[in-house]
């Protein structure tokens, strides 16, 4: 009898494998249309099935009793079901939420141009910065090419809106960077310090941003550095202005990078003749170092160091009198050291925290003597970001900001050394919402305070922006804020306890986007109130300095990229249109500021033909004609220069796979541009003021350079280090 | 008594046995779907099948490698960036969780490889010479595990040629590490039934581009 006991236990168990039941149902989203390809499945078995074109699906098991039915889909919330499976089919449906996806959802886009290396949604990339011709591969001078600037030649910097250069505050992975363009002589461009690959992110706010971010009345150009480089390198380049070295280590969790170069002007300035008489042209030793370390999963320590020193003479002829000409010495010292860290705690919450030094000392020569400025901040900052939910994540913070400014001046009367200056301390504390009601519609709130010890003030500025998807590619975004920011030095410096200038921004956006095409025209209205104004007659007297200086800006903002209808070919217009007045400063009424100009029109052209492994460039940028005082017309700053034309040029050859040969040329035409007019402060025997053209030092900036990159892989190459 | 001690035992083992059947069956199965599937539905639907067979098996990595081998292929078919990312991204975390299992595999090793190369030729010239980087460390990495490893050598071969090309270099290197290749695929023997397969067509394609 004992085969057949054997006999029915396989029997037994052969029944059993074979009891199968099925489960079948319908997968829906919130609004109740069918999910193709949707996974059902009983957690922790084989046993499932993929939904079909109708939500479909249907699978048959062997199991039996209490089980987890599992139902997950790309972009949607899994779903757990108890399910008890018994005699027969069980029929269940099951609806799947829309998970939030950061990558489809509606972005902030009011009043920002990112760039980074990373996501798809960057308006330029840090390749596109160097390529761009015009734009020397200078941070502010690609950004330039951007709707909201204005172009302001003799300055170099960033001029936003109907803002001036002051008004652009530049961010390092969070940190603020004081004096982060190198020191130039009156009336000539100065240069961003930091060299645009340095950064795997770019992000440019003409407005309306995070309440993270304080003291820049008009924009915030945030740069955020590399992370571990992926290969050691060399390189080297030899420039028509100079040459460079730069290396990178790797080890296991962490790596360096070192950077030296010297820039010496003095032979191209012998070979092309300039119109400003130099008794000595620029020269600069500036370096930079990056140390990077991970620590555990996610945490990364970042250091980043920069020193320059920088000496430029020039002798300027006086207006009344061309004969006699004074000596303009400029020497500049400046380190710059940034530390910061960044971590993921879990799931919820994450941690970025940093701290900043900056030193800065122009000692600037004249006949008389040296008259020097330093100026040294510090400023340190933690923020801490929560994700209470998907939807809602909660970032806040605070930091502190310390700033000494001295000003010496050794040419009194009776020659003693006279010292102005202030320290300033802020303390700054921001909390910021976003909440994503939906993939389509997002709102950020949040509020920054601050106080200031100088002015013994605390201010409370709100913070609001919110985008709405429209379609697929295009979505609507609006921003408001108040923002506010230290007086400038000039004034600070004689009156200690002046208030913040204050601007309130309204930015309305809209957005297309789709693969290697960009659409965007943003409106704006820009209020400034609690501007400083002054007494020309008596500058040395605190008294005669107030804060009820107002002024207004507002305009439109027009952006078309295209990176897709000619092939290889990728272009972007710009156009700006800008309406402003100010009463503030000397001006006796309200007026146009002679920073700024009505019309503002870039197009920038990149070619890259293979044939010849090169990139060409070209960048044609048209300003209208900005104001200028005049003392020998009636009224305030009520002269117009003729308009400003520029068409820049750029090529970049591959040699050798690590080898670039590469050449701009600015103002291929030769247009004379004028900036504006300096005047005389006597009159001549016609009873009239003589004047000055500001114009640019030579019609033409001609460069050359070779750049070499040794490393492993043969295939790297300068490109990236332009 | 002992007689049916004996063929419980057996029975056990059968048992036992047809659970390791069940998976190497189902897993065959799937991993033909995938070598034969030609839309994205078709790697949809089974990726669903490996990821079921993956979540009960808990420390089987063939699930994963085939896995992100079909979203780094669905990667290819698409044409929109962004999604070509999300495709991506879904990859690497299907890998993610195979060399947690089996992270000295040289061939989950290669598809880390396979996936670095998917996100460069999203966007070449601004990822270009980040992921070129990454994908030839891992790479070197893969074929330090297993020089016999033909599909490593190819990746590797074809990432030579790719960055050559867009720099303008020489292509000779490159093209003799894909030679190499074909010569591994003639040679290479699966240590088992579910390891991967692929690669011989592509070799061969691209050493028509070499000119041989």
């Amino acid at each position: 009898m004992k085969k057949p006991i054997l006999f029915l236990f396989l029997f037994i168990a052969g029944q059993h494998l074979m009891a199968q039941v099925s489960v079948e149902g319908y997968v829906t989203d919130q609004n109740g249309q069918p999910i193709v390809g949707a996974n059902v499945y009983l957690q922790d078995t084989y046993d499932g099935a993929s939904t079909d074109t109708t939500g479909y699906f249907s699978f048959e098991t062997t199991e039996e009793g209490d089980w987890v039915l599992v139902a997950t889909f790309i972009g949607y919330r899994s779903e757990e079901l108890p399910i008890i499976l018994g005699d027969g089919s069980s029929k269940i449906n099951i609806s799947l939420k829309e998970e939030l996806n950061k990558l489809e959802a509606v972005v902030i886009s009011a009043g920002s141009f990112s760039a980074g290396e990373e996501t798809k949604r960057e308006v330029l990339k840090p390749l596109d910065i160097v390529t761009t011709a015009g734009s020397s591969a200078d941070i502010a001078g690609a950004l330039n090419t951007l709707p909201g600037t204005q172009t302001v030649g003799e300055e170099g910097r960033l001029f936003v809106r109907g803002g001036s250069g002051a008004e652009t505050k530049t961010y390092i992975d969070g940190m603020q960077v004081l004096n982060a363009y190198n020191s130039a002589i009156p009336n000539t461009p100065s240069r961003g310090r930091f060299s645009p690959f340095m950064f795997k992110g770019t992000s440019f706010s003409t407005g309306g941003y995070s309440a993270e971010y304080g003291q820049a009345l008009s924009s915030a150009l945030i740069l955020n550095t590399k992370d571990m480089p992926v290969q050691e390198r060399v390189d080297f380049s030899i420039m028509s202005v100079g040459v460079d070295a730069a290396a990178t280590k790797i080890w296991d969790k962490s790596s360096f990078s070192g950077k030296i170069q010297y820039t010496n002007v003095t032979p191209y300035f012998n070979l092309i003749k300039q119109s400003l008489e130099l008794e000595k042209s620029p020269v600069a030793i500036d370096g930079n170092f990056a140390f990077r370390h991970k620590v555990r999963e996610h945490g990364m320590l970042k250091f980043y160091g920069n020193f320059n020193k920088s000496s430029v003479s020039s002798l300027l002829a006086d207006i009344d009198s061309p004969e006699v000409k004074t000596k303009y010495q400029l020497d500049n010292h400046y380190y710059y050291l940034n530390s910061s860290y960044r971590d993921v705690l879990n799931d919820k919450w994450s941690l970025k925290s940093g701290f900043a030094f900056t030193y800065s000392k122009d000692i600037i020569g004249v006949d008389q003597g040296n008259i020097a400025e330093k100026q040294n901040g510090m400023h340190a900052k933690t923020v801490l970001s929560y994700d209470v939910l998907t939807q809602l994540a909660i970032n806040f913070g605070g930091e502190v900001f310390h700033r000494r400014y001295q000003r010496f001046l050794p040419f009194t009367a009776d020659n003693q050394l006279t010292e102005a200056g202030f320290d300033e301390q802020l303390i700054a504390g921001f909390v910021e919402a976003d909440l994503y009601t939906s993939n389509r519609f997002v709102t950020r709130a949040g509020t920054r305070w601050e106080y200031n010890t100088l002015s013994q003030k605390a201010a409370i500025a709100p913070r609001l922006s919110m985008g709405y998807k429209t379609g697929d590619n295009s979505q609507i975004s609006l921003a408001y804020g108040q923002f506010q920011q230290t007086a400038e030095d000039r004034f600070v410096r004689v009156a200690n306890n002046l208030e913040s200038e204050k601007a309130d921004h309204y930015i309305l956006n809209y957005q297309w986007l789709s693969d290697k095409q960009t659409f965007r025209v943003e409106a704006y209205y820009k209020d400034y109130y609690d501007l400083v104004k002054f007494n020309e007659d008596t500058p040395d007297d605190p008294t005669a300095y107030f804060n009820d200086g107002y002024g207004h800006a507002q305009g439109i903002d027009v952006f078309w990229r295209d990176n897709k209808t000619f092939r290889n070919v990728d272009y972007w217009v710009s156009y700006s249109y800008l309406d402003t007045k100010r009463n503030y400063r000397n001006f006796p009424s309200e007026a146009m500021p002679t920073f700024a100009s009505n019309h503002n029109f870039s197009f920038v052209y990149k070619h890259f033909i293979t044939d010849i492994k090169s990139q060409i460039g070209w960048t044609y940028s048209f300003a209208s004609g900005r104001p200028y005082h005049n003392p020998n017309e009636p009224g305030f700053n009520a002269g117009k220069t003729r308009s400003y034309h520029d068409l820049s040029m750029n090529i970049s050859y591959l040699w050798k796979s690590n080898v670039i040969l590469h050449a701009f040329v600015t103002n291929v035409l030769g247009v004379k541009n004028v900036f504006g007019y300096e005047y005389g402060t006597q009159r001549n025997e016609a009873g009239r003021f003589d004047r000055r053209a500001i114009e640019p030092m030579a019609p033409r900036f001609i460069f050359l350079g070779v750049f070499i990159t040794l490393s492993k892989n043969k295939s790297l190459n300068g490109l990236p280090n332009l | 008594m002992k007689k049916i001690v004996l063929s419980l035992t057996t029975v056990a083992l059968i048992f036992t046995a047809s659970a390791n059947d069940k998976y190497e069956k189902a897993m065959l199965k799937n991993i033909s779907l995938v070598y034969e599937a030609n839309t994205v539905d078709a790697y949809q639907q089974a990726i669903n099948n490996l990821t079921r067979i993956g979540n009960a098996e808990k420390n089987k990595w063939e699930p994963y490698y085939y896995i992100t081998y079909s979203y780094i292929i669905m990667s290819f078919m698409e044409q929109d960036p962004g999604k070509k990312d999300s495709y991506i991204d879904l990859a690497q975390a299907a890998l993610d969780k195979g060399l947690a299992i089996a992270p000295d595999e040289s061939e989950l090793v290669t598809l880390q490889g396979f996936t670095h190369t998917a996100r460069l030729n999203v966007d070449p010239m601004n990822r270009g010479q980040r992921y070129s980087g990454m994908a030839t460390k891992v790479l070197r990495q893969a074929i330090k595990l297993n020089p016999e490893n033909p599909r490593a050598l190819l990746l590797m071969g074809q990432m030579m040629y790719g960055t050559a090309q867009f720099m303008g270099g020489s292509t000779t290197e490159a093209c003799a590490m894909i030679e190499k290749s074909l010569d591994k695929f003639e040679t290479f023997k699966s240590s088992h039934a579910l390891a991967p397969q692929w690669g011989k067509g592509q070799a061969t394609d691209a050493l028509k581009q070499c000119g041989n």
